[in-house]
């Protein structure tokens, strides 16, 4: 069957000739290009049905952005085109983050493979399911205690020592007037040959 | 190495006597040897500063003097000394008591990980030197035992994301999930020793042995896999260094190092194994260390007082290298093996940003020195190491006296010259100590015409190493400056702080940073040349080299950081024939701007980070209540509106950030932040491209209408 201009055009009418449906068209498309999604039959499925779904909620919930609606119905489709790939177990709001991986791990697989199921092996489709983005194995705990320093005893000494010069380095004043009394004191005693 | 555990290999090489004894007689000799050498050039020179200083009685200026003398000409001839024996040692062309001698190609390989610890770097030089590893590796065949780790402990937000995606795409590009693993700390706890610490606690009994890489590190497939066999041939080694060499660099200071590394390096290596065999040290990357033992005796511990002298141990490779030594086992230094590398700073003021850390670093090792039960060996590392900062401060001393002591004859004996015999005897001796091995290196450098080709050509090499010298002539000062300033800050218990933004690779600084850390090093060098010509004109000209540095630091600081000077001189074989693992480029697809607002945007950035965090199920009410509140600042208020801490905080959260994915998605412009509305605008119009015409017809429309309300 040949295309049916009158549905398509007047969907795509209806969203061209308001400003807010233009923009929320743009953003839609805008992040289905960062989903690198091909120009596809497929994308185009995604985009009208969810406008059309959109559309018919505004007539509803008038009061909700065009842009809010177009984009959580655009939400649900890829929900529905990627669900098979998503383990049951996934929390619901993980369940978007996990299409993306998946989006993801296979951007450079002829486009992606979004709304093509039946074109997907069952090893494809399995270990999709199975996959988890880990970045570290599981632990192996070890523990690792370190053994305080012993001190010799001319060692104990010093840092007696230190401690109690300690207050002429910790003011930085204080320490270069006691370190130019030495020098003075030295070039004195070299001076007059003590 | 303990007789008893020597390996068979090494048994053969050394002969059939009692192989403990033939050892322990043999290393004791060539230490002997080292000492004896070092202590005759010492007692030498120290014998006509006596000459010098004492001809008209002793001041306690002058016994200073002299001693500090000791000091400095004592490390200046022990480094000589190693230098002329790594000489011989590579002239005569057979070193029987090196690491590499026990090779055996057939041995099998044992479970390893590749740990390179990461603080705010460049994700795409970090990864692309792993991904160079991880191809050489999986070209050889080698790759089941090995897993890679990079253990994170960035605190910049943007870098956060960058790594992870830097993580994700390399993964992705090379098959390597379950082999290359990421970690980001929350905190980076004892920073960098903390950060291998928790490796070993986390995964450290999933392997027997752990290379261990810098951010800027890379080494070959053929070179790991050599240090994992020369581990398990040698049973009683703990640690492996392996000699890196300098290399990717592009400024005019980077080369010179890079050529001066490369020229002079193997002899001063080949002397330092020499003389330390097993005793060796660990320079903290670029070396293999055997886990268990590393954990069983090699946790830092933690130092008298607060930082930056006491507290916890910055430096912590010479330090473990001690600990395993104490333990028993062995720290060996693989000096000869190829396929090690090492990225530098770029130019003066980025290395001395470096210096900066490595000396608080080494200066708390003085703590060793006063334990018990540290071996003399190590401990000779250790003042080494201190020396190569603590050397510095003397160094002014040294001068400082001898200036005032010469102010004072200027009084008493107008017209005296400071000029003797001795004198003119103790500057020859000096400057060869100090070019001695510079000529020995280019002697053994020509004597193989094929290596010198690699290096351009004997022409080039000699006019590199001319100006080389130049250069370490001018620099010398400017260095000598600023580890004074390093040292006597930190003994005064502050850390030292550094006015110029950290910048990445090839950045050069620009003028008014460059002055605004240099300006009172001219102005040092007018005054001190004003009293030098006071006290006389030979003085001066006894300081000249100093001066020279001092007054040329900021156009040298700056000219340190062209790229474009002498691109015909200073090559080295790894510039001309880079092997293929320096060759190979990871490209990073980042999208410009701030990756952080990437994470919020992106959605694979979002994704991806997103799903790297934990659940937050069982999380506290009030944490929930403090990250919800940031990202309703962040979403209300833009992407400036938050913290880098309390970025770090959102960043942790993973449901909140896709929650704000989402909302950011959905917002109208005219209903967001304008800082978000833009930040969108910008990150849309960077992939926007022409729409496309509808193909769908209205049948296939109707059956991909899914069942939602």
């Amino acid at each position: 069957m040949a295309i049916s201009a009158e549905y398509l055009a007047l969907l795509r009418i209806g969203i061209g000739s308001s400003p807010e449906w233009k923009e929320a068209w743009e953003r839609i498309n805008d992040y289905l290009d960062a989903l690198k999604t091909p120009d596809t039959v497929d994308r185009e499925l995604i985009l009208l049905s969810s406008f059309e779904r959109a559309i018919a909620r505004k007539r509803r919930q008038p009061s909700i952005p065009a842009t809010e609606l177009a984009f959580e119905e655009a939400q649900k489709t890829l929900d529905f085109a990627l669900g098979h790939l998503i383990d049951e177990g996934v929390s619901e709001d993980r369940r978007s983050v996990e299409q993306r991986v998946r989006l993801y791990l296979t951007e450079n697989v002829d486009g992606n493979f979004l709304g093509r199921p039946d074109e997907m092996s069952e090893d494809v489709r399995h270990a999709l399911r199975e996959v988890r983005l880990q970045a570290a194995p599981n632990l192996q705990v070890a523990s690792i205690t370190a053994r305080p320093l012993e001190f010799s005893s001319p060692g104990k000494w010093l840092i007696s020592l230190a401690e109690k010069l300690s207050p002429f380095g910790a003011n930085r004043i204080v320490g270069w007037l006691f370190g130019l009394a030495i020098l003075g004191l030295l070039v004195f005693a070299s001076l007059y040959r003590l | 190495m303990n007789g008893n555990h020597r390996s068979g290999k090494l048994v053969e090489l050394i002969g059939a006597e009692t192989v403990k004894e033939a050892f322990h007689k043999k290393v004791g000799q060539r230490r002997w040897g080292v000492a004896l050498v070092t202590l005759g050039i010492s007692l030498l020179g120290l014998w006509l500063m006596i000459d010098i200083v004492g001809a008209r009685g002793w001041t306690p200026l002058e016994v200073l003097e002299v001693g500090l003398f000791a000091i400095l000409f004592a490390n200046l001839a022990f480094g000589f000394t190693q230098a002329f024996l790594g000489f011989l040692v590579l002239a005569e062309g057979h070193e029987p008591l090196k690491i590499t001698n026990t090779l055996d190609e057939s041995t099998p390989l044992a479970s390893t990980a590749i740990v390179m610890p990461v603080y705010n770097e460049d994700a795409e030089t970090v990864f692309g030197n792993v991904q160079a590893l991880y191809q050489s590796l999986q070209q050889r065949h080698e790759l089941d035992l090995y897993d890679f780790y990079i253990l994170s402990d960035s605190t910049d937000p943007a870098k956060a994301v960058e790594e992870e995606l830097a993580w994700s795409d390399i993964c992705r590009q090379t098959n390597g999930f379950g082999k290359i693993h990421y970690r980001r700390r929350k905190l980076p706890v004892n920073r960098k020793s903390g950060n291998i610490a928790d490796f070993c606690r986390r995964w450290g009994y999933r392997h027997r042995y752990m290379v261990v890489l810098d951010a800027d590190s890379l080494m070959t497939g053929a070179a790991v896999s050599t240090l994992v066999r020369l581990m398990e041939t040698n049973s009683r080694a703990g640690i492996i260094q392996t000699m890196p060499r300098l290399v990717k660099t592009e400024t005019l200071f980077g080369r010179i190092q890079q050529f001066a590394s490369r020229v002079y390096s193997p002899i001063f290596a080949a002397g330092l194994n020499f003389w330390q065999q097993g005793a060796g040290n660990y320079w903290g990357h670029n070396a293999i260390i055997r886990v268990s033992p590393f954990l069983a005796s090699c946790a830092l511990p933690g130092l008298p007082g607060n930082e930056p002298l006491g507290g916890r141990i910055l430096s912590h490779d010479f330090v473990e290298a001690a600990l395993m030594g104490n333990a028993g086992w062995e720290v060996w230094f693989a000096y000869d093996l190829e396929g090690s590398y090492e990225g530098l700073p770029p130019n003066l003021t980025e290395y001395v940003k470096r210096d900066r850390r490595w000396c608080q670093g080494n200066l708390q090792h003085f703590w060793f020195l006063l334990a018990q039960n540290v071996r003399a060996i190590s401990r000779i590392h250790l003042i080494q190491g201190i020396l190569a900062y603590a050397s510095a401060p003397l160094l002014v001393l040294f001068v400082l006296f001898g200036g005032l002591q010469a102010g004072i004859d200027r009084l008493q004996q107008p017209g005296g010259t400071l000029a003797t015999a001795s004198a003119g005897v103790l500057l020859l001796m000096t400057l060869i100590l100090l070019f001695g091995p510079k000529v020995l290196s280019l002697l053994h450098l020509f004597a193989r015409p094929k290596e010198i080709a690699l290096f351009g050509g004997p022409v080039r090499v000699l006019l590199s190493a001319l100006l080389e010298t130049l250069f370490s002539i001018l620099t010398a000062p400017v260095l000598v400056w600023f580890h004074t300033r390093f040292v006597l800050r930190n003994i005064g218990g502050q850390t030292v702080s550094w006015h110029t933004q950290t910048r990445d690779g090839g950045a050069a600084p620009r003028w008014t940073e460059i002055v605004r850390e240099y300006w009172p090093l001219p102005i040092a060098g007018v005054g001190i040349g004003v009293l030098a010509w006071w006290i006389s004109p030979v003085y001066l000209a006894w300081l000249s080299p100093m001066l020279i540095g001092l007054l040329l630091a900021i156009p040298v600081a700056k000219l340190s950081a062209r790229t474009d000077l002498f691109r015909r001189l200073f090559l080295t074989p790894e510039e001309i024939q880079p092997p293929q693992e320096l060759s190979a480029r990871f490209k990073l697809q980042l999208r410009d701007g701030d990756q952080f607002v990437h994470a919020v945007l992106d959605p694979f950035y979002n994704a991806i980070h997103v799903a790297l965090q934990r659940s937050r199920d069982g999380g506290s009410l009030a944490v929930d209540g403090y990250v919800a509140s940031l990202a309703t600042r962040l979403f209300k208020e833009g992407p400036e509106s938050l913290s880098s801490q309390e970025k770090r905080a959102l960043l942790a959260d993973g449901e909140t950030l896709a929650s704000l994915h989402h909302l950011i998605w959905k917002t109208p412009s005219q209903m967001m932040n304008p800082a978000w509305a833009m930040a969108l605008a910008q990150y849309r119009s960077s992939f926007r491209r022409a729409r496309p015409k509808p193909k769908a017809s209205e049948e296939t429309f109707r059956k991909s209408q899914p069942a939602v309300t």
